[in-house]
């Protein structure tokens, strides 16, 4: 086996696998804060990759600086669904069963909208780096993965640093831990519940946005993309920002060294299966769970 | 009072609600129609979207088309379409649908493959005639009479012109190696029998034989183990998304064969709109052309310039718009409505389409297709056969720009 | 809804006359001679109250949200079309097959729960899901099986309207024993073992549930009817690709059906599935295309904002309250 090849793969996955990270990691914490599995997020993904693409289509504006506007967008999106809706359905008996449901109608809906207001077209960003090429020794790094990889880490190290550094953030990750004395302490569950939802929405939009560098998006692709959510945030651990990130690179690295030794036939089996391994034999995820 | 009693209540109320709604189907269907209604199922949302309103959009011009002239037989037509949201379970109920509850006149051809595989038996249960793209040679070979592909995709078919053109090169200039990756679908399947029998006559060896499943990771490593073992030829088996990747990558890695064939994700108009000139060169198949010059070509290209701002019409609504052609030849050829005497007609004569003439073998099959497209500076030109070429092939490929 | 409500001598003596009547109607009705497509609509509704009331099993009583229940699905339909394909036999015998394809589909579902079932809630959920994409990917990559062409089955020389009878009256009557076993599991010993489990697995324990067992045997049993149900679509549809027959989307459709009517009564399943069934197509026959999708996705949001435990215990609370 020639071991450029090898390294090629490898660097394919991890580039791959940090950009289903920072999809993740927003999915992973309404998961861990709320207790809400939020299947319309890789939808909200998606549509943050269909508003870059309008603004990079009528006015040439980049992709990465589209979401300047997007994300404060989507983090209100993300504020009023919750105090409209998600709100409602944190008093029943199972709210992980209750918000699958209501996000899935929140995803078919937000699917069918995207179908009506820019067709079933598939689409590509194409900007002036699409087809640029680092080339270090032997191994090429492709522009678009590069972006989406360093966006990922901006994106998990901003998110980390508000969790851990922030007062707001302090307060989110205790009404996560205790709930009930948190509230004692006089922190505000709804207002923090609904800020760590739109900021989820809101990460979900630089998710999507790097899936959009890496591959072709159409209205139903989110389906897609909410599998290997479901992945990564399970292995890494649920509400686990670090571990959701590292997460994406061990599923990244699995792909890549099966697409290194396998044929290409059995790829998306053995990401699969050994998943399936490694959660018979971790079954909390990787890593433990806390934010 | 005890809640099984409710239990109860709402099941009675719920099974009376379902009576009524049964009920209220059953008075829709019992409106007689005037019209000749066609009617069927198409992926209008979901996974095969792009393409299911492609083909809504081809089957409604010639809806408009026919109605402007007085319609067929004299009666005006009317589509009843029905969204299958991609689900082949769904597509096979439709069909029924329209058959015994529409009492539709006419079936119209489904998409994609694995639907119409599905629906071709439903159709010869209740003898509808069924034309459409159908599901690849071996959909035709399960012996079905009322099936017909007019004209069909098939990707048994889809690089015979290429290599018929490819044997005309002098074998110095034939590239050598190829680099065949292939995904594992119907589609795929169908397309690799023609590669092996047509590389082994020309003596180009297949250095990679490789399928992937879809959603296709990442390209990169596929491209570089290609440019590794030098090969000067690449067929890229797979749809859209994948095809794109698979360009990408070879350019970003800078490897350049002599050919890429890029089996059916380039023939959708995404690929020059969304791709541009990275798209260029690659060679493909077609079942029909927007630059022949069948009559009702130039006034589809005229349609589709305004409707979806493209010079020549994409394939697939060309595909919606020659169904309808076929299955109203053989309504007006036989001058009936009669499904049985309708598929006599359609096999026994010649009909015209915007793909050209054709009669129709035991399998409803016309006779093998073998146009070899290439898309050159954003347009898709036919390179062969030579008598209908609308531009030279660019052989050996231009280096990336 | 809590399993104590059905004690009642009073509403037995009410289900003893109502399922009857309710039953002999449905396997007469295609004897009305209606538009045959009513035959497979109906028929369609009957897979889904299988597969929901089936997964109820382990989803709804014991808390173990399966969202890859279609791999036994496919299962069976692969195993019934090869059975009948190995001794190249008629479709009637063709049919015998979906008991043992079933029974295939439990066999995997024990060896596969074994391990799987040890994860709890979200964990099990995914696990699951991979096993529906590892066994689609399976049978995609294994030319025995057909690979990515598909199997074509044998179809039956008969009109089509006694074809599509045959295949309705089987559906109902796998249905019926489904739902049959689904209603006596939520009454028996095992089903309040499984309650237990559902409510806290530890302190289920503690009772002395035997719970990794009862789970096991939850988890087989809930994979034998889809398995069956398989068996019967593959030889209803003639022709399956494993895009079809393993298609997550029916995964989580069935699931949500569950959770739609109220995932912890036997009832619960059967209007979830009936209600979304008949709903879809009704919409699907009256509204455009995306509008449609649109409606019914609102339809979840609408339901789950004002009947967060399911649309049953919604009506059984309403008229509780009416009654008081």
């Amino acid at each position: 086996m020639n071991s450029t090849l090898i390294i090629q793969s490898l660097i394919s996955g991890v580039m791959m696998g940090s950009v289903y990270a920072l999809l993740g990691v927003g999915f992973s914490l309404t998961w861990g804060v709320m207790k809400v599995i939020n299947v319309a997020h890789a939808t909200f993904g998606l549509l943050a990759a269909f508003f870059a693409y309008t603004a990079l289509q009528a006015y040439g504006v980049d992709p990465l600086i589209s979401l300047v506007v997007s994300a404060p967008l989507l983090f209100l999106i993300g504020c009023t669904l919750y105090h409209l809706l998600i709100v409602r359905i944190t008093s029943a008996k199972a709210v992980i069963v209750s918000s699958m449901i209501l996000t899935f109608g929140i995803a078919i809906i937000l699917e069918n909208l995207m179908l009506l207001l820019w067709g079933a077209d598939p689409r590509l960003f194409t900007t002036s780096y699409t087809s640029k090429v680092i080339i270090i020794g032997p191994f090429y790094f492709q522009y678009p993965p590069v972006i989406g990889f360093l966006m990922s880490i901006v994106g998990v190290t901003l998110l980390h640093l508000f969790l851990k550094k922030t007062y707001l953030g302090k307060a989110v990750r205790a009404a996560w831990q205790q709930p009930d004395a948190s509230q004692l302490c006089g922190i505000n569950l709804k207002r923090i519940s609904a800020i760590t939802f739109g900021l989820a929405v809101s990460t979900a939009g630089a998710g999507g946005l790097g899936m959009g560098l890496l591959y072709s998006f159409e209205p139903h692709s989110h389906n897609l993309w909410l599998i290997h959510l479901f992945l990564v945030v399970i292995v890494g651990g649920v509400g686990n920002v670090l571990g959701t990130a590292l997460a994406g690179v061990i599923v990244g690295v699995i792909t890549g060294l099966s697409m290194a030794f396998l044929p290409y036939q059995w790829v998306n089996l053995l990401t699969f299966g050994l998943l399936m391994v490694i959660l018979v034999v971790r079954p909390q995820g990787l890593f433990q769970s806390e934010i | 009072m005890n809640s099984s009693l409710t239990v109860t209540k709402t099941a009675t109320f719920l099974f009376v609600g379902l009576v009524i709604m049964v009920l209220s189907f059953y008075v829709n269907s019992a409106i007689a129609a005037q019209p000749i209604v066609i009617g069927g199922s198409l992926p209008l949302t979901g996974e095969f979207a792009e393409t299911g309103k492609l083909i809504e959009k081809g089957m409604k011009f010639w809806a408009q088309e026919i109605n402007e002239k007085g319609g067929l037989l004299g009666r005006p037509v009317e589509f009843k379409i029905y969204d299958d949201e991609s689900n082949v379970g769904k597509a096979v109920t439709y069909a029924e649908k329209a058959i015994t509850v529409d009492k539709v006149d006419l079936l119209f051809g489904g998409y994609p493959g694995t639907a119409a595989r599905a629906v071709m038996p439903v159709a010869e249960k209740h003898k509808f005639v069924y034309v459409s793209m159908g599901g690849h040679m071996k959909s035709f070979e399960q012996g079905y009479t009322y099936s017909f592909g007019a004209p069909p995709l098939m990707g048994e078919w889809w690089y015979e012109g290429f290599f018929q053109w490819m044997e005309t090169v002098p074998a110095d200039q034939r590239p050598k190696k190829a680099a065949v990756y292939t995904m594992n679908n119907p589609v795929g399947a169908s397309l690799t029998g023609s590669i092996q029998k047509w590389t082994k006559k020309l003596g180009i060896e297949i250095a990679i034989d490789e399928k992937y499943n879809l959603p296709l990771p990442d390209a990169t490593p596929l491209i570089m183990k290609a440019k590794q073992l030098q090969c000067d030829m690449l067929f890229a088996n797979g749809f859209f998304g994948d095809g794109v990747m698979m360009i990408r990558a070879a350019k970003a890695l800078d490897y350049n064969p002599k050919a890429i064939l890029q089996g059916i994700g380039s023939v959708v108009p995404a690929w020059i709109k969304e791709l541009g000139k990275d798209g260029d060169y690659v060679f493909s198949g077609t079942s029909l052309f927007n630059k022949l010059n069948f009559p009702g070509n130039d006034k589809l290209n005229e349609y589709s310039k305004k409707e979806f701002k493209i010079d020549g019409y994409p394939l697939y609504f060309g595909f919606g718009y020659a169904w309808m052609q076929a299955l109203a030849q053989g309504v007006e050829g036989s001058k009936s409505l009669d499904q049985t005497k309708i598929r006599d007609w359609l096999k026994s004569n010649k009909i015209q389409t915007i793909a050209g003439s054709m009669t129709f073998d035991d399998k409803g099959l016309p006779e093998p297709i073998n146009f070899c497209t290439q898309i050159i500076n954003g347009q898709v030109e036919l390179v062969w056969p030579l008598n209908v070429q609308t531009a030279k092939p660019v052989y050996p490929k231009p280096a990336w720009k | 809804m809590k399993s104590d409500q059905f004690s009642s001598t009073n509403s037995n003596r009410l289900y003893q006359m109502i399922i009857p009547i309710v039953l002999v109607g449905l396997a007469l009705f295609p004897f009305s001679e209606p538009p045959v497509y009513f035959i497979s609509f109906v028929f369609w509704i009957f897979l889904y109250v299988c597969l929901s009331s089936s997964w109820n099993l382990i989803g709804g009583y014991a808390g173990y949200l399966s969202f890859g229940h279609v791999a036994f699905f496919g299962i069976g339909a692969y195993a019934t079309a090869m059975f009948g394909k190995i001794f190249s036999l008629s479709v009637s015998l063709t049919l015998l097959g979906t008991i043992p394809a079933g029974l295939i589909a439990s066999l995997i579902a024990i060896i596969v729960g074994y391990p799987c079932l040890r994860l709890r809630g979200p964990y099990f959920a995914v696990i699951t899901l991979c096993f529906a994409f590892v066994s689609q990917l399976t049978v995609k990559n294994l030319e025995i099986l057909g690979g990515a062409d598909g199997l074509w089955l044998k179809t039956m020389d008969v009109s089509v309207e006694i074809n599509r009878t045959i295949f309705y009256e089987l559906m109902l009557a796998l249905t019926s024993v489904t739902v049959l076993v689904s209603f006596l599991v939520g009454r028996s010993k095992f089903g309040a073992g499984l309650r237990a489990i559902k409510e806290d697995e530890e302190v289920a324990q503690t009772m002395a549930v035997n719970a990794p067992r009862l789970k096991i045997t939850a988890f087989a049993l809930s994979a034998f009817f889809p398995g069956v149900a398989g068996g019967i679509y593959a030889c209803y549809l003639s022709y399956i690709h494993p895009d079809v027959v393993f298609d997550v989307n029916m995964s989580i459709l069935q699931v949500l059906m569950a959770l739609f009517g109220g995932a912890s009564s036997w009832i619960g399943p059967v209007v979830g599935a009936v209600s979304l069934t008949v709903v879809n197509e009704g919409l699907s026959t009256f509204v455009k295309a995306e509008l449609a999708r649109i409606i019914y996705g609102c339809l979840f949001i609408v339901v789950i904002v004002f009947m967060p435990n399911g649309i049953l215990e919604f009506f059984s609370r309403r008229t509780k309250r009416i009654d008081n």
